[in-house]
């Protein structure tokens, strides 16, 4: 054996191998554990968005956008195609109000999900 | 024997990324070969001028999808310089932490692409899934496994958390102990050493005549480590060893990625210990004031350098990227003569080419 160790140097690793359970996640089948921090589908804080359009401005894919009428009326407009998760929107909030939930995101094939208005302000509304 | 050219690429099962290459061979052995690049050439420099500074360190990050990180890392310092703000000591701490980071899965991927080419398919799903740790690590803190969104100008994006601290240094530890399994069977495995010793082997001079950085030049016992040579903070305050072997050959520039590695996950330890407390952010104008700069970082693949012009807008007026590949992919045509046809792949996958570094 000691023989064969020296000449197989992978032999070791081959046997550890073996007896282990594999390292992949049966997703979708199985449970799949992203960290906290993951960059996930973007969320917002309805109550802090005042419709400045910092994020807007700053989203180097264009995925974002403002529909603003006035300053009591705007619809704020994420396309998560578009999208390429890197975080910039939150970092340039100033409030807070924008950000990432660590849901994943996966491909669809409802056109409904392309569009997602993260706020709809009327006049009057809080 | 009559010469015959054959064709390789720009599709090729062994190639990862686009490359044309002609070979020129007669019976088995290699007379020479010709390169054609520019398949991947997205016009990113270009783009770069078209976009705000805040826009561009996205778009810098798709340069490489793996040392993505010290791409952004070079241009944030690049812009940092021109805004004369200094970086929070933390951030440079985190910044270098995870260009290490970047180095171990870099290597870790290109030692698993070079075991598959010489037909140990073993080690490659040995070092892909140690890589995966590696990813893992920095997928744990940046919230991105690839695109790691970690730099902005003024600092990094996110702290660590004494919860993250313990979960990286777990598995370093872990890595430690595989990287030193691997290096075993780079220095011991008979199969190996048999497919690389003596493979293509390039002279210092050469190296030198070429401009060729990085491992490949260290191989060939050429000293030098932008780390060492040319440190941004906090490398000037970390002692790396800059690991270097006299024969130049294939199985040289095998085991320089393995030790490297292992350097690497030293320096990440050395960088965990030494991390100091603050502010991980500084606030940056979006206007950047007049002015041209240079900057230099040292990626897996050797040199990075970025040449940027500002107008005084919040729009570069010029940004050039001058990337590791280029220079060895010009040495390719060298290497690829006096050899046998069978050596071809580990030649190919010797250099780690990097063709979307190279085309932008």
């Amino acid at each position: 054996m000691k023989a064969m160790r020296k000449r197989h140097s992978l032999l070791d690793a081959i046997i550890d191998a073996v007896f282990s359970r594999p390292d992949t996640v049966a997703y979708p089948f199985g449970e799949l554990q992203l960290p906290e921090g993951y960059r996930g589908a973007i969320v917002i804080n309805p109550e802090n968005c005042t419709g400045c359009g910092l994020c807007v401005r700053d989203c180097p894919t264009g995925a974002l956008k403002l529909e603003k009428k006035s300053r009591d009326e705007f619809k704020l407009i994420h396309y998560p195609a578009r999208c390429a998760y890197c975080s910039q929107c939150e970092s340039s909030c100033v409030r807070g109000a924008i950000g990432h939930s660590n849901a994943l995101v996966g491909a669809t094939d409802r056109p409904r999900e392309l569009i997602v208005v993260l706020k709809d302000k009327k006049e009057g509304e809080d | 024997m009559d010469k015959i050219s054959i064709p390789i690429g720009p599709h090729h099962p062994l190639l990862k990324e686009p490359l044309s290459m002609r070979i020129d061979i007669a019976g088995e052995r290699v007379l020479g070969g010709t390169l054609r690049m520019g398949y991947v050439h997205r016009g990113i420099e270009k783009m770069t001028a078209q976009r705000t500074y805040v826009q561009d360190v996205h778009l810098i990050e798709r340069i490489c999808g793996i040392c993505s990180h010290v791409h952004t890392t070079t241009f944030c310092l690049g812009v940092e310089k021109l805004l004369g703000i200094d970086v929070p000591p933390r951030a440079q701490y985190i910044r270098a932490l995870m260009c290490e980071l970047e180095r171990v899965h870099s290597h870790l991927l290109w030692l698993g692409i070079l075991s598959k080419h010489v037909g140990l398919e073993t080690v490659f799903m040995h070092t892909w899934h140690d890589r995966e740790l590696a990813l893992d690590i920095m997928e744990g803190i940046s919230g991105g496994r690839v695109s790691h969104a970690a730099n902005q100008i003024g600092g990094v994006r996110f702290d660590l958390s004494p919860e993250q601290e313990v979960m990286v240094k777990e598995n370093i530890g872990k890595l430690k102990a595989q990287v030193s399994g691997v290096l075993g069977v780079i220095e011991n495995e008979p199969a190996l050493r048999a497919r690389t010793q003596g493979v293509a082997p390039v002279s210092a001079d050469l190296i030198r005549d070429y401009c060729v950085v990085g491992p490949v030049a260290r191989a060939s016992g050429v000293d030098v480590d932008l780390r060492r040579d040319d440190p941004w903070p906090p490398y000037d305050q970390l002692d790396v060893n800059v690991i270097t072997r006299p024969e130049g050959d294939a199985w040289a520039r095998t085991l320089i990625r393995a030790l490297e590695t292992r350097e690497s996950l030293r320096l990440c330890e050395v960088l965990l210990r030494q991390m100091p407390e603050g502010p991980v952010t500084v606030r940056a104008p979006r206007k950047v004031p007049e002015g041209e700069v240079v900057t230099r970082s040292e990626a897996p693949r050797g040199e990075v350098l970025y040449y940027l012009r500002s107008d005084g807008s919040d729009k570069p007026a010029r940004l050039k990227v001058r990337t590791p590949t280029l220079a060895v992919l010009s040495l390719l045509p060298e290497q690829l003569s006096k050899i046998h046809v069978a050596d071809i792949p580990v030649v190919l996958a010797g250099i780690d080419l990097c063709i979307a570094c190279a085309d932008r």
